[in-house]
């Protein structure tokens, strides 16, 4: 393997896999990074074994070949290198850096030892563009399980339709859904669980206006636009179904100021329990106030202005599941949707808009 | 009518009354060695042949008698450290009823050599079966010299009811280790049948006499419990849980520096150490109690073992409250340290006599001006947190095989086991919520069906009212299964079906731990604590081990879990210093 590339090129494809490679690992090779030459370009590839992410970037390749090189250390020397072109070749089991006056020569393995990443057929798959993924992504991710007892939850559930696609998230104790228009091009429906980790790879990784081609092999799922592709394992199971447990009939809804709403509900929760966080709502017409009484640290109350026309109500929140789902809400104002203190209560973007969006939260108990 | 009532010869009444005070050889050098502590001696040395049965000889060097008081001694009633009723109230001495001498001589041949600081010559007085037979000039320094030889020579049927001479020495030695814990700063002597069984040089503090006694490995095992409340004082050593063993326990209690037996102080102590100890372990502890004049009864018991408080629950109380100061200390958690000092507690300075006696030195248990650390009280009464390296304002922590958390303190490393710790979190945090009326439960987007046995559901419906306080909202849906629609939530990691079908089991088929419990609310905040903690091997961030770290160190025991297991184990700079070499 020998090829020349600028060092601006060789950082950005480091940087881009280096980030799939894990800090601790028994496996020596996957602190590696896979170098492939091919005729018009370099291949990088790095994984952890639940994702893999590969990246093509642009070389003058003198002689092909394959090789793994420890990725961190190249970073860092990459990191420190002048602006000039870059020499890599393959001495032996090592990989030769030439740049300008600099020269050095790192221990690697040999490519046979690299994992080999799934195979995806791109051809039988869907296509999305980066700028509806990462909107669903960033929209619902937040939500998933931290709890490892019910893997699925650990997932987000990808949902693609014919003309439409949608991600959801949830714990169990809050939900986030989203759904945008989207041309199937034909292929047919299919329900993905995939690792947030992997999806948060495809947002770093993706632009808005790439085009990404999306397939299915086995258990993993592929990610490509044209020079990069991300692969990820899927968690098997079925996922419960949230549809049903998304209340239809909340007929109390009040709309709020989504800045003032944040900002009242932070400042309770510093005077909430550090285990429950729990604060109260008490909705009444035109108006909700905000209380918090902690035992053992004090009380605070505070009350907003609100389109509100519906009966008394007080429900207990999770202050923190509250802050999480308003902070990913796209519009000035929410609304809130309930019915009872024990049901589940919905937020939605308010206003005029075609936003498919809606998170849940259950409600705390209140004991009095 | 021939008169049938008369008067027994002093000699009668002495052997009767010796039924009463001398049981067993033990009772004669109990009562020996505490003439010569009342006497103000600093040496004690006790030799017996064959268990006492054959001979006991008590020497001290206190302050002796004249010839006048050596006879006189020899009579009922005849004492020099009460005069009046009232004196008895505040009484410091052991002696008081001026019988012990006289019954000890009427069931054996007794030799009394004694001299006090104002005569020339000394006195030699042999008794035999309480008749005197002969006093003499003996040349001896000052104090007393008692043998008692063939003891219930003349009381056969006594006699018989001795047990082996192995038995009555171990009786004797443990008489004498009472005395000896209660007076440190005197010097002690037993030999048997020339063996040396006691040897106990004068020592500063109490815990070092413990550590004469068992072993400085045993003694530096010993934390100290105190407390006082309106002129009670209690000062303690007990042990640190994760050093207690079930079998043979050390209790030893004084009052006014008087040994004696109260099972129900002992259980008072216990009930301090619920929850820091598991089930069947007892702790050694050692209680010096100081009471105002009035307010204990010595003359209860015949040999004097037991006394009456007149305020029992403040007596109990006091121990509790003393046992559970102690275990909130950073000085009860477990340790790698090998040679820890033990804990100086200095407990009665000499014994005080009735010869000039000093109302300081009497009412004065401990030694005037004697320190005795202990924690520093926070005034919020939450455990003080470890004192962290000077600059940090956050203890460097670092997690160690997902399962214990590392903390540099001021003095050393802390190692916090992460489960351990959360039960204790979550245990006090469910107990105090219960006094609140319950925990808040999260409602569940995805109610939990779980199947149990008849049993367990049973268990559940019985429960349902405290569940639902600890946050489970648990409703029985016919047949074997229940539906949760409400959990707590006390962190992320927290595997709600899982924890509430090991608590129910655990409820319905009972535990160690369970067992361990004083009550229904107990039980379930242990079992809450116990299935709901983080688990080992879970990976936590940074601002989660912080988490952990200050919420341990806000509940009352930090240091113990509710299994009786340590959550912290210390390493001082000292030991590591040891191990380096460095010292
Ligand atoms: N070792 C001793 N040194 C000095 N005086 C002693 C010694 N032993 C006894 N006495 C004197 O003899 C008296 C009688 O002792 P005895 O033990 O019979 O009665 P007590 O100690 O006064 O009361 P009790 O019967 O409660 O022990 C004591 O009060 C004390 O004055
Ligand atoms: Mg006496």
């Amino acid at each position: 393997m020998n090829f020349t590339i600028t060092r601006q090129n060789l950082h950005n494809g480091l940087a881009a896999v280096s980030a799939s490679i894990p800090s601790k690992t028994t496996l020596p090779v996957l602190s590696n990074i896979l170098f492939e030459a091919k005729e018009d370009a370099v291949w990088m590839s790095g994984t952890d074994l639940d994702v893999a992410v590969r990246v093509k970037v642009p070389a003058d390749v003198k002689e092909l070949g394959r090789l793994t090189a420890p990725g961190k250390k190249l970073q860092e020397i990459t990191r420190e290198l002048p602006e000039q072109p870059v020499e890599v070749a393959t001495r032996g089991e090592q990989i030769e850096l030439k740049c300008g006056r600099s020269n050095f020569k790192l221990n690697g393995l040999p490519a046979d030892e690299f994992p080999s990443l799934a195979e995806v057929d791109f051809s039988e798959g869907w296509t999305v563009t980066g700028k509806d993924v990462n909107g669903l992504i960033h929209h619902t991710t937040f939500a998933v399980s931290t709890e490892e007892s019910r893997p699925i939850l650990n997932g987000v559930l990808w949902e693609l339709r014919e003309g439409s696609m949608r991600m959801v998230a949830t714990n169990g104790h809050r939900l986030a859904r989203m759904g945008v228009p989207a041309e199937s091009g034909g292929a047919p429906s299919a329900d993905f669980i995939v690792p947030p980790g992997a999806l948060q790879h495809v947002q770093r990784l993706f632009k808005d206006d790439d085009t990404i081609e999306v397939a299915r092999s086995g258990n993993h799922l592929g990610f490509r636009a044209d020079s990069t592709e991300v692969y990820t394992r899927l968690i098997e199971g079925t996922y419960p179904n949230y549809d049903q447990v998304i209340p239809r009939d909340n007929d109390k809804v009040a709309t709020i100021d989504k800045k003032a709403l944040e900002s009242a509900v932070r400042r309770m929760a510093v005077v909430a329990s550090d285990q429950t966080h729990r604060i109260r709502l008490k909705f009444e017409p035109g108006r909700v106030h905000l209380n918090v009484l902690t035992p053992d640290l004090g009380e605070g109350h505070d009350e907003l202005e609100i389109g509100y026309e519906g009966e008394e109500l007080e429900i207990g929140f999770n202050a923190n599941y509250l802050l999480e789902v308003l902070r990913y809400m796209p519009t000035d104002e929410v609304d809130v949707a309930f019915k009872a203190p024990e049901r589940a209560v919905t937020i939605e973007p308010s206003g005029d808009n075609d936003i498919d969006y809606l998170c849940l939260v259950m409600p705390l108990r209140l004991l009095d | 009518m021939a008169r049938r009532i008369q008067v027994l010869p002093d000699v009668v009444a002495n052997q009767i009354a010796a039924g009463e005070v001398v049981e067993r050889p033990a009772s004669v050098v109990k009562e020996l060695v505490e003439n010569a502590l009342d006497a103000r001696a600093s040496r004690v040395e006790v030799a017996i042949e064959r268990g006492g049965k054959r001979r006991i000889r008590v020497s001290d060097d206190g302050v002796g008698m004249g010839r006048e008081d050596a006879l006189l001694c020899m009579d009922r009633h005849a004492t020099s450290k009460i005069a009046a009723a009232g004196d008895l109230q505040g009484i410091r001495t052991f002696g008081f009823r001026g019988e012990a001498l006289p019954s000890i001589a009427a069931v054996s041949r007794l030799t009394l050599d004694t001299r006090d600081a104002e005569e020339e010559v000394g006195t030699r007085v042999l008794v035999d079966g309480g008749q005197i037979n002969s006093v003499e000039d003996l040349p001896r320094r000052r104090g007393t010299t008692v043998e008692v030889r063939n003891l219930f020579y003349n009381a056969p049927a006594r006699a018989k009811f001795l047990k082996s001479v192995s038995a009555e020495t171990r009786v004797i030695s443990e008489a004498m280790t009472g005395l000896a814990l209660a007076n440190p700063q005197v010097t002690f002597m037993l030999t048997s049948d020339d063996r040396s069984l006691l040897d106990l040089p004068a020592v500063d503090d109490a815990a070092a006499r413990v550590g004469q006694v068992w072993g400085a490995d045993q003694s530096s095992t010993l934390i100290l419990a105190s407390h006082s409340e309106n002129g009670f004082d209690l000062k303690g050593l007990v042990q640190r849980p994760d050093a207690a063993k079930p079998g043979v326990r050390r209790s030893y209690l004084f009052v006014n520096g008087r040994p004696f037996r109260a099972p129900q102080l002992v259980k008072a102590a216990e009930r301090g150490y619920r929850t820091t100890i598991p089930e069947g372990v007892r702790p050694w502890m050692f209680f010096y109690l100081q009471v105002p004049k009035g307010h204990v009864d010595v003359n209860v018991h015949p040999a004097k073992a037991e006394v009456r408080f007149k305020e029992w629950p403040l007596i109990e109380m006091l121990v509790e409250d003393a046992v559970r100061s102690a275990l909130e200390g950073e000085e009860s958690s477990a340790t790698f340290d090998t040679q820890l000092a033990a804990p100086p507690l200095v407990v009665r300075e000499g014994s005080t006599g009735p010869v000039a006696p000093s109302p300081d030195t009497q009412m004065a248990l401990f030694m005037a001006g004697a320190e005795v650390p202990h924690e520093a009280e926070d005034p919020n009464g939450a455990a003080a947190a470890p004192e962290l390296e000077p600059g940090a304002t956050r203890a460097r922590l670092w997690q160690v095989l997902h399962t214990y958390i590392l903390a540099e303190t001021r003095d050393g490393i802390l190692i916090v086991d992460q489960h351990s710790a959360h039960e204790r979190v979550l245990f006090q945090r469910l107990m105090d919520s219960f006094e609140r009326g319950g925990e808040v439960g999260q409602r569940l987007l995805f109610p939990l069906t779980i199947r149990l046995t008849q049993t367990e559901v049973e268990a559940v419906v019985d429960l349902e009212g405290l569940l639902e306080r600890a946050g489970f909202e648990v409703e029985p849906f016919g047949g074997d299964t229940v539906i949760v629609h409400a959990v707590p939530n006390p962190h992320r990691y927290f595997d709600a079906e899982r924890a509430f079908r090991e608590m129910i089991e655990e409820l319905t088929h009972g535990s160690e731990l369970v067992r361990s419990a004083k009550n229904q609310h107990e039980r379930i905040a242990m079992t809450f604590a116990c299935k709901g903690a983080i688990k080992a091997g879970q990976k936590l961030s940074g601002a989660e081990m912080q988490e952990l770290f200050d919420e341990l160190f806000a509940t009352d025991l930090p240091h113990h879990d509710v299994h009786g297991r340590p959550t912290i184990v210390r390493l001082s700079k000292g030991e590591l210093a040891r191990k380096f070499g460095r010292t």
